[in-house]
């Protein structure tokens, strides 16, 4: 192969070259490769990979994740503190972020659920939607929004 | 054609994008992986080189592939991520040989945006996790546990985007377009990344390679355009260097002191990092030499490195005067564009392919055929005859090599040195033409010339017995075998001969009434030395006639009708089934299936197999007879299923052949051509074979023109001297024999050559090259402004006869109606050849039709105009003749970007889009409403993962009208990666029974990794994944023939089909390409 234009530091190249690794292959005087001949793989046996090895994606916000993990990690190393309040606040913080995801298709269920996070998460409802709850549980969609939750708020009991 | 479609390939991928070395099959196997896109292939290393061992199929685009080590482990793992978001852990079990996945899985994720600079996967050294860089802003880790196990998958949220590498150094691009560099600890525990101990701001702005450094150095190398940096925690070295980009680097020590790099130009350089007590000093760089633009690099052994190359041909290189190629690894890709011709006038197609881009692009001439590996070749003048003898009746290897000359007779044998030299056989006469030679039974050697008949004794090669013509005849033809000889004297006298020990006896005697042009006494009958029909071809009543031994009785006469003598028969056997083979002078070949009790002939073929007169010849093969048709287009007869089959020989014209089977070149063919005298060994499969003619420049645009035999190219230059405008473009035209540049035209400055036909216009009987170029100005998004330029080929020289000028890239040119039809940019416009006053023709605007975003590729028939759009799917035109307007009639409304398409059939047009997926549509002519009638219906899709740049009408292997799969139309296509593939339309029937194997062979034959073939064959792009339906998987159906007979067996129950009638079927299916 040609070189690109004679080389001042030739000399600097091939020193450079000296004691290339080797591990006693391509050491036949005659080198020569064979590219034909390859045989193609058939793969009949099972491939499924080994109990457990089947790897997935850990599906939880990287957020949610990172403030447990934070949470946690305050917990622990202030070893007091009562567990419940711990778990509720986890809990809030779950239940803000998939309120905030499923905005647009809450179900009557799931607000229910918790009182208290109910209110506040009406509060955060525009007024078309609370009519649409309202609508959905067959009350009276007039009045003002405070009396829209209020309405609301009963039905749930 | 019809919509139900077999996808095939006839040549696998090669373009090379990944390779890696380690221990894979063995701890003590030094193994080369390669990735070509949906392969890999593992070659092992030895003292003699690469030995190729395995080509595994991948269900997949493969994206990264690494080797590591887990802990404990005493032999590496291969790490596969392909790019539809699915991983797998290949470890090489040595027992069975069988790949066993260690783990697989899914990393995609329901929301992101895939990154603009491809997937990344890295793969800490010390094992601690894997990390995938899939998605902006998120990088996917993937951790072991402590027995080297994976554990669940977690993301992080990262704002880099760039290469990753190693111990999680980032290089960050930040807002203003600098480049910074930051390292990052993952933290496992905490599943976040940890601000690392160093980073360093404001790199060169091209930097976007980064090597890391193993210990004991550590730190990170940052090459850029202009610079490279070293980068650790306590040391900053940085050299500058010649403005290049470099494309891809190897490391060549352990200890990470040495690193070949391979740049956009083909250089291969030595970086080397200086140092002393684990300290840096500095940075050397020295360049080596010139290779193919580099894709990957890989330091083999012993001063071998391995480069893969996706532009050029891959190659191991040794340290010569620096590099030296050793071995070069044929690379297709990417295939831009190719056309289809029968340069040999052969009756099958061959591609020609414009290939590989800037300096390493060459055309391609692909051809299906036999090929002959040549072993020793000698220059002779002037052979009339060769036939190869044994020095004793039960050697099992050929000794002599008799060749017969006009007007004297050579033997050749192998000496000690296993040379072949001249030697001699004192009973034999070498001063005359030998007409025949044969081994015959106790040790003797038979020869005919024209005044008589030799028996000579192969042990002490002395003459035995000597029978003589009748005096005023002399011998015109012979043949002969172990026991019996027969020739043909002037006259008409036809004489048998049986030979005995030591002694000739003439046994029978017949008077024809016409001249005889051939004979044979082949034997197919139980005994291999005897025979008891004779074949004799005639002069003037031009017949062919079956004899029977000894007593020379007529038994068959058959008129073969037509003017032109036969100038060879033969008798001969394949798989049971006796055959009557007779060769005209014309080179057409008639084949008739011989009764050998009644002499009857039945089942007259014809068949064309070139121009010249046909020698034919049988030899073996594996034990299997076939037959050699010596003449301007060889061509070998084999058997296949009962069938007679035809297979081209890679050679242009071949006088004479014979077998010679020597212990020096065993199975060898002795063949004689154009003077000259060659053995080599004949392939026992027909394949592609690929000759290379590099261009130094990349072909963009090929078309053929049968009258004038020339192939015209749309090429481009790069000329990085030469500075800013380095581009040239050009029309070259090319001859088609040699494939010398015979005339030249450059377009201007900023015009590029974007399409070109060969075409002729209605009223005028020239034939012209047609082509349409874009002036592609810096400063415009698109162009607007582009030529049609008009050519014919005057005395090999190209002419130009007239130009018109657009308002836009001319990006497809079609012949119709005998007019020219263009798309310019958004526009489809009509051109008509008006012959204008003086003389001249020109080119005039006749009708138009607008309503495309770029209409890139344009297919006709009839009146009907297919249209793939830049990103709206294919649409269908229609011309009104006598509205002189183009009008829609029918489109696709799904948003595919195309990036071919072609007419199937009147209704049912083909699409590859640019997900790598194909796709067919319908026209709806029956619908009820306007609203259906203007809808293509989508009725196919498949998922092919490569990036289809060209569809044509063609075949690869020889149509001969009496075989099956000359009647399945085919279409043929190219690809990024160097694939040519195959698109048969199969008959309803055989579809589905097809379509029931390959659900079948889903079950037997698994994804390795445990990719599923179901997910990877089903139409995917960005919105949209549904099953593959109405095409078929050839590669995975042919791969039945592979199948151990178990397996078979399997699939044949499960089918309710007998193995044998699966494998007729398939195998008829492998002579598609």
């Amino acid at each position: 192969m040609v070189m690109d234009a004679p080389n001042p530091s030739s000399s600097a190249a091939s020193s450079f070259l000296a004691n290339l690794p080797s591990r006693g292959h391509f050491s036949s005087t005659i080198v020569s490769s064979n590219p034909g001949g390859m045989r193609t793989y058939i793969c009949d046996h099972d491939t499924s990979p080994p109990e457990g090895q089947h790897i997935k994606t850990n599906q939880q916000n990287i957020l949610i994740r990172s403030l447990t993990l934070k949470k946690q990690r305050g917990d622990s190393s202030s070893k007091d503190g009562s567990d419940g309040s711990r778990k509720r606040n986890a809990e809030k913080v779950l239940e803000r972020s998939s309120a905030k995801k499923t905005n647009n298709q809450i179900n009557s269920r799931q607000e229910g659920s918790n009182s208290q996070t109910a209110t506040r998460d009406l509060h955060n409802l525009t007024v078309e939607r609370l009519r649409a709850l309202l609508k959905a549980k067959g009350l009276s969609t007039k009045g003002k929004k405070e009396e829209l939750i209020t309405r609301l708020k009963d039905a749930t009991g | 054609m019809s919509i139900w479609n077999y996808v095939v390939t006839a040549h696998k991928p090669t373009n090379v994008t990944h390779s890696c070395v380690g221990n894979f099959t063995s701890p003590q196997d030094l193994n080369l992986i390669i990735a070509k896109c949906t392969r890999i292939e593992i070659h092992l290393l030895s003292p003699q080189g690469l030995q190729p061992m395995l080509d595994v199929p991948i269900y997949g685009r493969i994206a990264t592939l690494e080797l590591f080590r887990p802990h404990g482990e005493t032999q590496d793992y291969l790490f596969i991520a392909t790019e539809r978001y699915k991983f797998c852990v290949l470890q090489w079990d040595s027992e069975t040989a069988e790949l066993v996945t260690r783990a697989m899985g899914d990393v995609s994720d329901r929301i992101g945006r895939p990154t603009d600079n491809g997937q990344i996967g890295i793969i800490d050294p010390d094992c601690r996790l894997i990390g995938l860089h899939l998605y902006d802003g998120l990088f996917k880790v993937i951790p072991f546990d402590n027995k080297g196990q994976l554990k669940e998958a977690f993301n992080i949220r990262c704002v880099f985007a760039g290469k990753l590498e190693l111990r999680i150094e980032d290089l960050e691009k930040d807002n203003k377009d600098a480049r910074h560099v930051k390292t990052y600890e993952v933290a496992l525990k905490d599943k976040d990344f940890v601000e690392g101990p160093w980073s360093q701001n404001n790199l060169d702005n091209g930097a976007d390679l980064l090597i890391p450094v193993p210990p004991p150095l550590c730190g990170v190398l940052i090459i850029g355009e202009e610079t490279i940096v070293y980068c650790s925690a306590n040391a900053f070295k940085a050299i500058p260097i010649r403005p290049s980009i470099t494309k891809a680097y190897g490391r060549v020590d352990p200890d990470g002191s040495r690193y070949l790099l391979g740049d956009h130009t083909g250089l291969l350089s030595l970086l080397v990092i200086t140092h002393e007590k684990e300290k840096v000093t500095g940075l050397k760089i020295e360049p080596l030499g010139e290779t193919s633009i580099a894709s990957s690099i890989s330091y083999l052994d012993n001063a071998f490195v391995y480069i893969g190359s996706s532009y050029g041909d891959s190659q191991p290189d040794a340290k010569g005067s620096y590099v030296e190629v050793l071995e070069r690894y044929v690379n297709l890709g990417p295939i831009v564009d190719f056309c289809v011709v029968d340069l040999e006038r052969q009756g099958q197609g061959q591609v020609v392919t414009c290939s590989g881009a800037y300096k390493d692009g060459s055309l391609r001439v692909v051809r299906n055929g036999i090929g002959i590996n040549e072993q020793a070749s000698v220059e002779l003048q002037g052979i009339k005859g060769m036939w190869s003898l044994r020095s004793s009746t039960d050697d099992p290897f050929d000794t002599f090599l008799v060749v017969s000359f006009i007007s004297e007779t050579r033997i050749l044998a192998m000496n000690l040195e296993d040379e072949l030299e001249e030697t001699e056989i004192e009973g034999f006469c070498s001063q005359v033409q030998t007409l025949f030679c044969h081994d015959a039974v106790h040790n003797q050697l038979v020869q005919v010339t024209s005044n008589s008949v030799r028996l000579v004794s192969s042990t002490t090669r002395e003459l035995r017995n000597e029978w003589f013509a009748p005096s005023g005849y002399s011998v015109n033809v012979a043949t002969a075998n172990a026991t019996q000889v027969l020739l043909a004297t002037g006259g008409g006298h036809l004489v048998y001969l049986e030979i005995g020990d030591g002694i000739l006896h003439e046994v029978k005697h017949a008077q024809l009434e016409y001249e005889i042009s051939c004979l044979d006494i082949n034997p197919i009958g139980e005994n291999p030395n005897h025979s008891h029909l004779a074949a004799v071809g005639m002069w003037t009543d031009i017949s062919v006639r079956i004899f029977s031994l000894p007593d020379l009785n007529l038994v068959t006469k058959e008129q073969l009708g037509g003017e032109i003598i036969p100038r060879s028969v033969l008798l001969c056997a394949f798989e049971g089934i006796s055959y009557l083979l007779c060769a005209l002078g014309d080179g057409h070949l008639l084949n008739f299936m011989l009764n050998t009790n009644t002499g009857e002939l039945t089942d007259r073929k014809k068949v064309s197999l070139g121009t010249q007169p046909i020698t034919l010849r049988t030899f073996s093969s594996k034990n299997t007879t076939h037959v050699f048709a010596a003449s301007d287009r060889p061509t070998v007869i084999y058997s296949s299923n009962k069938k007679l089959l035809y297979s081209n020989v890679n050679l242009k014209e071949v006088s004479h052949m014979c077998p010679f089977n020597s212990a020096a070149f065993p199975d060898s063919l002795a063949i004689a051509k154009e003077g000259e005298l060659t053995i080599g060994t004949i392939d026992d499969i027909q394949k592609l074979h690929i000759r290379s003619i590099p261009l130094g420049e990349h072909a963009r645009r090929i078309c053929h023109q049968e009258q004038s035999r020339t192939f015209a190219i749309c090429s481009l230059k790069y000329n990085p001297t030469s500075g800013e405008d380095s581009e040239m473009h050009f029309v070259r035209l090319l001859d088609d024999q040699t494939f010398e540049f015979i005339s030249t035209y450059s377009l201007d400055t900023y015009e590029y050559g974007c399409f070109i036909i060969s075409c002729s216009f209605s009223d005028d009987n020239n034939v012209y090259y047609c082509v349409g170029t874009a002036y592609v100005l810096p400063e415009e998004n698109e162009p607007t402004k582009g030529r049609i330029l008009v050519f014919t080929v005057e005395d090999g020289k190209l002419q130009l006869i007239a130009e018109k000028e657009t308002k836009g890239a001319v990006y497809c040119l079609n012949a119709f109606n005998g007019k020219l039809l263009a798309a310019i940019n958004q526009k489809i416009q009509l051109y008509k050849w008006v012959l204008r006053d003086d003389g001249t023709h020109e080119l005039q605007s006749e009708c138009g039709h607008h309503g495309h975003i770029l209409a890139l590729y344009v297919q006709t028939r009839g009146d009907f105009i297919v249209v793939g759009d830049l990103m709206k799917s294919i649409s269908l035109l229609i011309y009104k003749h006598e509205e002189g307007a183009i009008e829609e009639r029918a489109r696709d409304y799904n948003a595919n970007w195309m990036s071919a398409v072609e007419i199937l059939d009147d209704d049912i047009y083909l699409g590859a889009e640019n997900n790598f997926n194909l796709f067919t549509v319908r026209k709806n002519s029956e619908g009820a409403t306007d609203e259906e009638r203007g809808r293509l219906e989508v009725v196919g899709e498949y998922h092919l993962g490569e990036f289809i740049n060209r569809f044509r009408h063609g075949s690869l292997v020889m149509r001969l009208p009496d075989s099956d799969v000359g009647q399945i139309p085919t279409v043929i296509f190219g690809t990024i990666n160097g694939v040519i593939g195959v698109i048969a339309s199969l008959p309803h029937e055989q579809y589905v029974f097809l379509e029931k194997l390959q659900s079948n062979l889903r079950k037997v034959i698994k994804g390795v990794g445990g990719l599923s073939h179901e997910q990877w064959r089903s139409f995917n792009n960005e919105k949209k994944t549904v099953e593959a339906r109405n095409f078929l998987d050839g590669d995975l159906i042919e791969s039945f023939l592979d199948l151990n007979r178990s397996r078979m067996d399997e699939i044949s129950k499960a089918m309710d089909v007998s193995v044998e009638e699966l494998c007729k079927r398939v195998e008829e299916l492998t002579r598609l390409h």
